[in-house]
């Protein structure tokens, strides 16, 4: 179903000579991620403010829910349609709890009702509400603001949510962790997602569909996957860049592919029997599981060599874990990051799903071509 | 708290209180001691401290109002108008500006109010906008974005990341119009002032050195005191 629609939209700025986006054509389907990318300049932060109109466009029509806009009370368009900008915007004179209630606030929400809401969705973003709601926006790391970001925005549950480079600010690890985490929350939540991005590589990983614009105008609209087997013209495929068989490493994550399982020791089981299965695996690595089967370190052969009689005293911990939802890409940089031939997976609850090798990342992609 | 500003105001709390008995105690003479005694003092200071509240309240009230008018986008090319319009007011000395109106408005009391108003409204007004427009227009886009009325975007985001601002302009204002009602005294409006326009006058060095030192004290007190409010609504 189509959810949001531009029909011949233009955006001309008073007292420019050119237009900022030059008859816009598009649908964007309910449920999905559509992502505007493009090079600065190419009117995709423009033509996403024009939907709740924080930008009024100069002609043509955008209807949600076949709903012209404009005959819409911009107030209440707005209350109506999730809101993340670049760098956030969080109020910093507001507490993590305020900010989040902000709409919740201006739809006059009773308070009690208020207050469950935020705990909820802080929670939802992986945020502890007893630790961050009273604190302050400058008391939290970039990635825990854009967090309470996307919390603000979802936190009235509305259908529509715009966002402008909403994990852009932080660095790539965090990024990517980001991004993981908001693509879990969307698979539930289905919401109408308007993404705008400069970089391709976000966009293939986030995007249901892909609008590739360049001075104002639409130069491609597809799917990540069309993107990349069939560029419209140089310029999309100069975007999408040479070496698109790594691209395409954004397409596939780790829960697509089956996973090797290396074996299992718990942190209390005796040398021998590490010793034992580190020999007897392939990658020559055992998983340490604490007593809930969560995912703590690794033993390899240079982990032998130490002193001890348990597992406890000789594994070393485990770092840069991919979840279900990284990119096969992501979990590449990270085996080139650490030097190893594999990267370790769990899943959502911190228990181990498999290693993934150079190895399974080679026939994925070419499953998948 | 700010230690430092609160050192300052017990300090300058105890100096005044010393000044005070130590010149009503030695006076240099019969003359002076008629208004160096504690009830000429308390009125002196009642007069002085009622000027300022006065006006420094009546120039809040206007300037901010103007403030946060100027900085309404239908009104943005008023800004530099109305800018300049207080800017050359502030240009003129104080008592230059009590002259002025002694000559319209007559001698007394309201005449330095009205005066030490118009001088006090620069500061306050220049702070208000400039703590508006200095506010991240992300800030701003986005609470509009979420949907807040101009009016909530105004009263609870642009003001209270102003105020610390506004209060930092309030704060130079007071100080300014302690010093400037020092001198409403020559139009007959009392205040410390009285004793230096009147040691003056009759060459009583006591009195100039007595209303000198505690009006200075009177100008620290204050800027400590609201040096200690603006940082408190500091945001962290």
């Amino acid at each position: 179903m189509i959810k949001i629609k531009y029909e011949n939209v233009v955006k001309q700025f008073p007292g420019s000579d050119h237009l900022a986006v030059d008859n816009l054509n598009m649908e964007v389907h309910e449920g999905e991620i559509c992502i505007l990318v493009g090079p600065s300049g190419c009117g995709k932060t423009t033509s996403m403010k024009m939907t709740n109109r924080i930008f009024e466009h100069t002609s043509g029509h955008i209807y949600i829910d076949g709903v012209d806009n404009r005959d819409i009370n911009p107030i209440e368009l707005r209350l109506g349609i999730g809101y993340v900008i670049q760098e956030i915007g969080l109020f910093p004179h507001m507490t993590i709890a305020d900010n989040v209630a902000t709409v919740l606030v201006e739809k006059k929400w009773p308070k009690n009702k208020i207050h469950q809401r935020v705990e909820e969705m802080l929670n939802l973003v992986g945020l502890d509400p007893e630790i961050y709601s009273k604190r302050r926006p400058s008391g939290l790391s970039g990635g825990q603001r854009q967090r309470v970001g996307v919390a603000r925005a979802l936190a009235s549950d509305p259908p529509v949510m715009l966002m402008d480079e909403p994990f852009g600010a932080v660095d790539p690890i965090t990024r990517a962790r980001l991004q993981n985490e908001f693509l879990r929350l969307q698979e539930q939540m289905k919401k109408t997602i308007i993404f705008v991005t400069h970089d391709i590589d976000e966009a293939i990983k986030m995007g249901d569909r892909i609008a590739v614009m360049r001075y104002g105008q639409l130069v491609q609209y597809a799917t990540p996957d069309d993107l990349l087997s069939m560029p419209a013209n140089d310029f999309v495929s100069s975007l999408v860049g040479g070496n698109r068989s790594i691209k395409r490493l954004n397409l596939i994550k780790v829960e697509d592919i089956d996973l090797y399982r290396p074996p299992e020791v718990a942190e209390g089981d005796s040398k021998t029997k590490v010793v034992e299965a580190v020999a007897g695996d392939k990658l020559g690595v055992a998983l340490v599981v604490d007593d809930r089967g969560k995912l703590v370190g690794t033993v390899t052969n240079t982990d032998l060599k130490r002193k001890g009689e348990y597992v406890k005293d000789i594994y070393a911990p485990a770092h840069d874990l991919v979840g279900p939802k990284s990119t096969l890409r992501d979990t590449l940089s990270i085996m080139l990051g650490y030097g190893e031939g594999y990267a370790l997976a769990v899943d959502q609850e911190g228990k181990p799903r498999g290693a993934v090798s150079v190895d399974d990342i080679f026939s994925a992609v070419k499953d998948n071509e | 708290m700010n230690r430092r500003n609160l050192i300052w105001i017990i300090v300058s709390f105890l100096l005044s209180v010393a000044t005070i008995f130590y010149f009503v105690n030695y006076p240099g003479g019969k003359m002076a001691a008629r208004l160096l005694n504690f009830e000429t003092i308390t009125k002196a200071y009642q007069q002085h401290i009622l000027m300022v509240f006065v006006a420094s309240a009546a120039a809040i009230i206007v300037s901010v109002s103007l403030g946060i008018l100027i900085t309404r986008p239908f009104f943005s090319k008023w800004a530099s108008i109305v800018d300049n319009i207080v800017n050359i007011a502030q240009t003129i000395p104080s008592l230059a500006i009590l002259a002025l109106f002694f000559t319209y408005l007559g001698r007394g009391f309201s005449t330095a109010i009205f005066a030490l108003w118009l001088y006090a409204l620069l500061p306050i007004l220049r702070n208000t906008s400039a703590g508006i427009q200095n506010i991240s227009p992300g800030i701003i886009e986005s609470a509009r974005g979420m949907g807040m009325s101009n009016l909530h975007i105004l009263t609870r985001i642009e003001l209270p990341l102003a105020l610390p601002v506004i209060m930092g302009g309030i704060r130079t204002s007071v100080v300014i119009t302690v010093g400037a009602a020092a001198l409403a005294s020559f139009i007959g409006a009392g205040g410390l002032g009285d004793l230096i326009v009147t040691g003056l006058s009759v060459s009583r060095n006591t009195l100039v050195v007595a209303g000198g030192i505690l009006s200075a004290l009177l100008a620290i007190f204050l800027d400590q005191v609201l040096d200690l409010i603006e940082d408190s609504l500091r945001i962290r």
